[in-house]
């Protein structure tokens, strides 16, 4: 009996080979090639995907192996924290982050920077503060200027509803970078309109179903509001199924953040009014060519905006990433 | 015959091991990073948080229970371990601050599930949302972050070069051993698992017991979010998502039954290296984590298989 079920273990453990045995030659004839390891929040949201497809064009142009990694939860720090241990285990060159929480990446980084692994950070900025207590370095951020992205959504409102009416927000998750940048941006431009009246301020957790169901509370107390802006996309389009629910599709200015692929469709539908764009595939590619070329001992910008763009219903069809997805 | 209980009883564990010591060979040829010693305390020190949560696990399952909040219970007595911390009270009164919330949250569970005679998979599901939406109030939805380094000490700490958390792994599997071979509760969880009514009728106060169960879980849910916190120096509402299915699995690929009345705690310990070593072996070889989520899930369903084919032969 015990032969039984060593037999059936043993049926497992070769499955892993199977599995994992196609891997092998790659990993060994790769010894003397720099490895790249971009480490993101996630990989099923389309964002970085689009950030992946843009890191595996640098290193395919570069001659640079690339590792891709991720939680299986986007809000999973402890997990990210584990695959970044796990690579410097691994002994890559040089790890790039899209850090799934601003503070609490620190810890990796530390050990990363121990190990004598540059780290490069894309998409959030890492708590300056605590990096600092902690003694940990960061060679380089690169990330879209979410703040100014905030302020175009404020501006674009502002200047749709002529200076006056009753705008809500939906905002991510208290606490993350971007989210609290854009918000901040947002504000900063709303605030001075003294025709603007934020009737709500909520999170949905950038996400769609959250989106939904928050947006359908906020509608039913202030059935008033004029215009929306969501922190991202996710959850604009899950506000504008409610309003399409409650049967008001189009009678709101839905602002959104990403225009990701379906956003451009809402916006080109007329669903949604406009998504500020940022763009995920450079951001990857320029990670990767940096983390190359602080390999190669040269010096690479401490900070690099990539710039983002309002998108809406006038150049949403000329917008160069919309073939990407 | 007792030949036989014994094969079932130990066939069991050969199994699993010999999955994790195949693994291992596996992993130990194909990558060279695998089998150093920072890799192994690096794979020790990753598990020691799951592997914590299953021994607690481990005992309500035995108990034909199930524990569906132990994640958002990490959560809550994070928080609030984290604002006791920032409070500036004592480090010895802040943990066992969190360890209470933790302990009070899994007796509620026990008191429902007893008392309230509810489901432990309802009881603990309400608790699960309880949990998480207490957490979220205390702090408003924002981590809280940044501590001393005493108490970052013990994510961070090494004696004989060994990780604390591992070291605080191994104590909690040792006693757990203990409680359920050489103590009266351990042999009650065994006999409610297996035939409550009969425990009844024998005289154990099943209630109690049952109820004691649920609370060492939140327990050791609470010395989870204690080494969670200081590993990432900041305790997060939303942490510990998840963690109760990687404590089932644990608990299921290391040989416990869902149905309850058997099970062993250092087959848990085992299954939670399985899941450790997975992942860092896969992370290792650079394989995408769509794949480590696959073979993950197949090796739980392989090793319920197992249990069952085992079990077959059995009567």
């Amino acid at each position: 009996m015990k032969g039984t079920n060593q037999i059936i273990t043993f049926l497992a453990v070769a499955l892993l080979l199977l599995s994992t045995g196609c891997q092998r030659g790659k990993d060994a004839a790769a010894s003397d090639v720099l490895t790249i390891a971009l480490v993101m929040k996630t990989l099923n949201n389309p964002f970085f995907i689009d950030m992946e497809t843009g890191a595996r064009e640098a290193a395919g142009k570069l001659g640079v192996q690339l590792l891709i990694q991720a939680p299986d939860r986007e809000a999973d720090v402890e997990k990210q924290m584990q695959v970044i241990e796990n690579l410097i285990q691994r002994k890559v060159s040089a790890i790039c982050i899209a850090p799934s929480g601003s503070k609490e990446i620190v810890p990796a980084i530390v050990k990363a920077n121990r190990a004598g692994i540059p780290v490069l950070i894309i998409d959030t900025r890492v708590d300056s503060i605590a990096l600092a207590e902690a003694g940990g370095r960061v060679a380089s951020f690169i990330g879209s200027d979410n703040f100014q992205g905030g302020r175009i959504a404020g501006e674009f409102i502002v200047e749709q509803l002529a200076g006056r009416g009753k705008v809500a927000i939906l905002e991510g998750i208290p606490g993350h970078e971007t989210g609290d940048a854009r918000l901040s941006g947002f504000h900063q431009v709303v605030d001075q309109v003294p025709g603007i009246e934020i009737v709500a301020s909520q999170t949905a957790n950038w996400e769609r179903g959250q989106g939904y169901n928050v947006f359908q509370n906020i509608l039913q107390s202030h059935p008033e509001v004029q215009a929306l802006f969501a922190c991202n996309d996710l959850m604009a389009l899950g506000a504008i199924e409610a309003l399409s629910a409650a049967g008001r599709s189009g009678d709101l200015l839905v602002v959104g953040f990403d225009a990701i692929q379906d956003a451009r469709t809402a916006i080109a539908a007329g669903t949604m009014a406009g998504s500020v764009a940022q763009h995920p595939a450079e951001m990857g590619k320029f990670a990767v060519e940096f983390a190359h070329a602080l390999l190669r001992g040269e010096t690479i910008p401490e900070n690099f905006p990539v710039p983002v763009e309002l998108i809406t219903r006038q150049n949403v069809a000329a917008s160069p990433t919309a073939a990407n997805n | 015959m007792r030949l036989k209980a014994f094969t079932w009883e130990y066939g069991r564990q050969f199994g699993t091991l010999a999955g994790l010591v195949g693994l291992t060979l596996v992993l130990w040829a194909l990558t060279p990073h695998f089998m150093t010693v920072s890799n192994l305390m690096n794979v020790a020190q990753q598990t020691s948080i799951n592997a914590i949560i299953a021994v607690g696990m481990t005992l309500v399952i035995i108990t034909a229970g199930i524990d569906l909040s132990v994640g958002s219970i990490v959560a809550f007595s994070g928080v609030v371990l984290a604002s006791a911390l920032q409070a500036d009270i004592p480090l010895p009164l802040a943990l066992a601050i969190g360890l209470a919330v933790g302990a009070f949250s899994g007796w509620m569970n026990g008191l429902l599930i007893t008392y309230g005679r509810l489901p432990p998979f309802i009881s603990t599901l309400g608790m699960m949302s309880v949990a998480r939406g207490s957490a979220l109030l205390y702090t408003g939805g924002r981590p809280i972050s940044g501590f001393s380094a005493e108490f970052r000490y013990l994510a961070t700490g090494e004696i004989l070069n060994i990780p604390l958390p591992v070291i605080i792994m191994v104590i909690v599997y040792l006693l757990g051993h203990i409680v359920l071979t050489r103590t009266k509760l351990g042999r009650y969880v065994y006999a409610i698992g297996g035939n409550e009514q009969a425990a009844v009728l024998s005289g154990v106060n099943v209630k109690f017991h049952k109820a004691a169960v649920y609370a060492l879980s939140g327990l050791l849910s609470g010395l989870a979010a204690i080494i969670l916190t200081a590993r990432l120096n900041s305790a997060q509402p939303i942490a510990g998502i998840m963690y109760e299915l990687d404590a089932i699995a644990a608990t299921v690929i290391g040989g416990t039954s869902l149905m309850g009345g058997s099970g062993r705690i250092i087959g848990t310990l085992i299954g939670a290296l399985i899941m450790g070593v997975l992942r860092n072996g896969l992370n290792l070889l650079g394989i995408s984590s769509f794949i480590q989520q696959t073979v993950i899930g197949s090796v739980i369903i392989l090793a319920v298989l197992m249990d069952m084919a085992l079990k077959k032969q059995r009567t």
